[in-house]
């Protein structure tokens, strides 16, 4: 669950990125955030994240209060949410496998679950033909679907995925957003920053719309392919 | 932190240290130039602060005695001086014996010996060596106390060069090995620095999915211990090679060896030890902490 109360975020060169903001997204919601760049889809992502603080107001990600956690307990907070980059951000010098496994070796997992959970959610995201292969073998849909693999491995509550079509073909782009809605329908929350107006036009659902550092729209849209 | 965690982390480094294995090479080199530089140095330190040791342990205070103090007194004074502080030895050379001993030195003027028949002109004497030759003149002050001397002869001028000389080159000296550790460290963390930046994206990606700061450290800690180490090793075998020859190259030059003093060249055996261990061990933490440094500004993200 996500929940920001009157959030504004002020940054040190006085440009006031988020305004007074208010926003609830509950379990297993599905919502895309859309919004021209600079309106402040960007901070509110590095906010979720606690790469910075909420000048006022309070945000609770996942059950933890940002503004009260202690720098320490930030990878804690972290491997609840999932990431998706518009860039992929794949370590190149690391096969798909190795990609996705170190998700879980970075948080101490053990041996007999990465073995068990990495070839799982690479055949979730039909990749398990490319354990393999090297980032740069793969097409720009592949390498999104890595990174969707890597984002869902060690299962959690919420994934943020940061205009995750943005570099990929538009029919591959409906892929992405395909795969995201399954996951979302396994019980995953999922928050799809976008500025792809079709893509959100057509798959419809919640739609939370920032301009100027302010919400001036958040409902629910019928979609034009379901 | 689970066993196999650790395993995989040392894993990493050392896959780390393959895969960046030009970046490594270049950490290894820089390494290897410091260390040598900083090493060589403070063995040529070591050797000139033994050859002027050497020259100034030849160095004596010379007491001479009224005449005709008697026995007891002349031991109290001998005790008195021995129980001085910076003293390191003391000798009693009676008149007799110097009397004796100096005309043995001159028999082919021994008509002057018989015409001053059983006079002897000479007096007691103590000779005195100082430990901190920078003292001794403190040291000669406080003997100048004693009851029943005549004279003291000191070689101060050259004493007082000698002091000079080792005070300026151990500031140079210093100087010198601070300015090379501090100039290594710089070009050692600007190295690492290089191949922390070369994989920023990947400490971004584990910061991302939740990795905690000392487990992104540890692998760059353990790449940077190795190289470090084995700068150590390359290091010392060069330092080994090179002084030997050198070593062996000054013991065949006969007229220095009799102004500096047989003993007072340093011989790689007798340091190898410390040498080692500084190496290695230098190695390891410069290494290990100039990757550790650098790596903080790409932490916080």
């Amino acid at each position: 669950m996500v929940e920001l109360n009157d959030v504004s975020v002020t940054y040190s060169s006085g440009v006031d990125a988020l305004e007074h903001v208010s926003l609830k997204i509950n379990d297993g919601d599905f919502a895309f955030v859309v919004g021209a760049s600079g309106a402040g889809k960007s901070t509110l992502i590095k906010l979720l994240l606690k790469e910075i603080e909420a000048t006022s107001g309070t945000v609770t990600v996942n059950g933890y209060q940002l503004n009260r956690l202690k720098k320490k307990k930030i990878p804690e907070l972290r491997r609840t949410i999932g990431i998706v980059f518009q860039d992929f951000r794949l370590i190149s010098s690391m096969t798909v496998y190795e990609n996705i496994a170190f998700v879980l070796r970075v948080i101490d997992a053990p041996k007999k679950l990465i073995k068990k959970r990495v070839p799982y959610v690479m055949g979730l995201v039909g990749l398990q033909d490319k354990a393999n292969s090297y980032p740069h073998e793969l097409s720009g849909g592949e390498m999104q679907r890595v990174a969707i693999a890597r984002a869902l491995v060690n299962d959690p509550q919420l994934i943020i995925a940061d205009e995750p079509t943005g570099n990929i073909d538009p029919e591959l782009s409906y892929e992405i957003v395909d795969l995201l809605k399954t996951i979302n329908r396994q019980g995953t929350t999922i928050l799809m920053v976008t500025h792809e107006h079709d893509l959100v036009r057509r798959f419809g659902g919640r739609i939370i719309s920032i301009t100027a550092g302010q919400i001036d729209f958040d409902e629910i849209m019928e979609g034009t392919d379901i | 932190m689970k066993l196999s965690g650790v395993h995989y982390l040392i894993e990493q480094g050392i896959e780390n240290l393959w895969k960046n294995r030009m970046m490594s090479f270049a950490s290894f080199c820089v390494l290897l130039v410091s260390l040598l530089l900083v090493g060589t140095s403070v063995l040529a330190y070591q050797n000139i602060a033994s050859i002027v040791g050497g020259v100034e342990s030849q160095n004596e205070i010379i007491i001479y005695m009224i005449d005709g103090t008697d026995a007891e007194s002349l031991n109290q004074t001998g005790n008195q001086i021995r129980h001085l502080p910076n003293i390191a030895d003391v000798r009693f050379y009676s008149k007799e014996e110097e009397y004796l001993a100096l005309k043995e030195r001159m028999a082919e003027y021994d008509v002057l010996f018989d015409a001053l028949g059983d006079d002897n002109p000479l007096v007691d004497s103590f000779r005195v060596k100082v430990q901190d030759i920078s003292q001794m003149s403190r040291t000669i002050s406080q003997i100048q106390e004693l009851d029943n001397i005549l004279k003291i002869n000191a070689p101060y001028e050259f004493v007082s060069f000698l002091t000079q000389l080792r005070t300026i080159l151990t500031w140079v000296m210093c100087a010198l090995i601070g300015a090379m550790v501090i100039v290594s460290m710089v070009i050692i963390s600007n190295t690492t620095r290089t191949s922390v930046y070369s994989r920023r994206e990947e400490i971004h990606i584990m910061k991302y999915v939740g990795a905690t700061d000392a487990f992104i450290r540890f692998p760059f800690f353990i790449e940077g211990m190795i190289t470090g180490f084995f700068a150590g090793c390359g290091a010392l075998v060069i330092t080994w090679l090179v002084y030997d020859a050198l070593v062996k190259i000054l013991e065949n030059q006969v007229t220095l060896l009799n102004i500096i003093g047989i003993g007072s060249i340093i011989h790689f055996n007798a340091v190898y030890l410390y040498a080692a261990a500084a190496y290695l061990l230098g190695g390891a933490l410069i290494g290990a902490l100039g990757s550790v440094f650098s790596i903080r500004r790409y932490i916080n993200v």
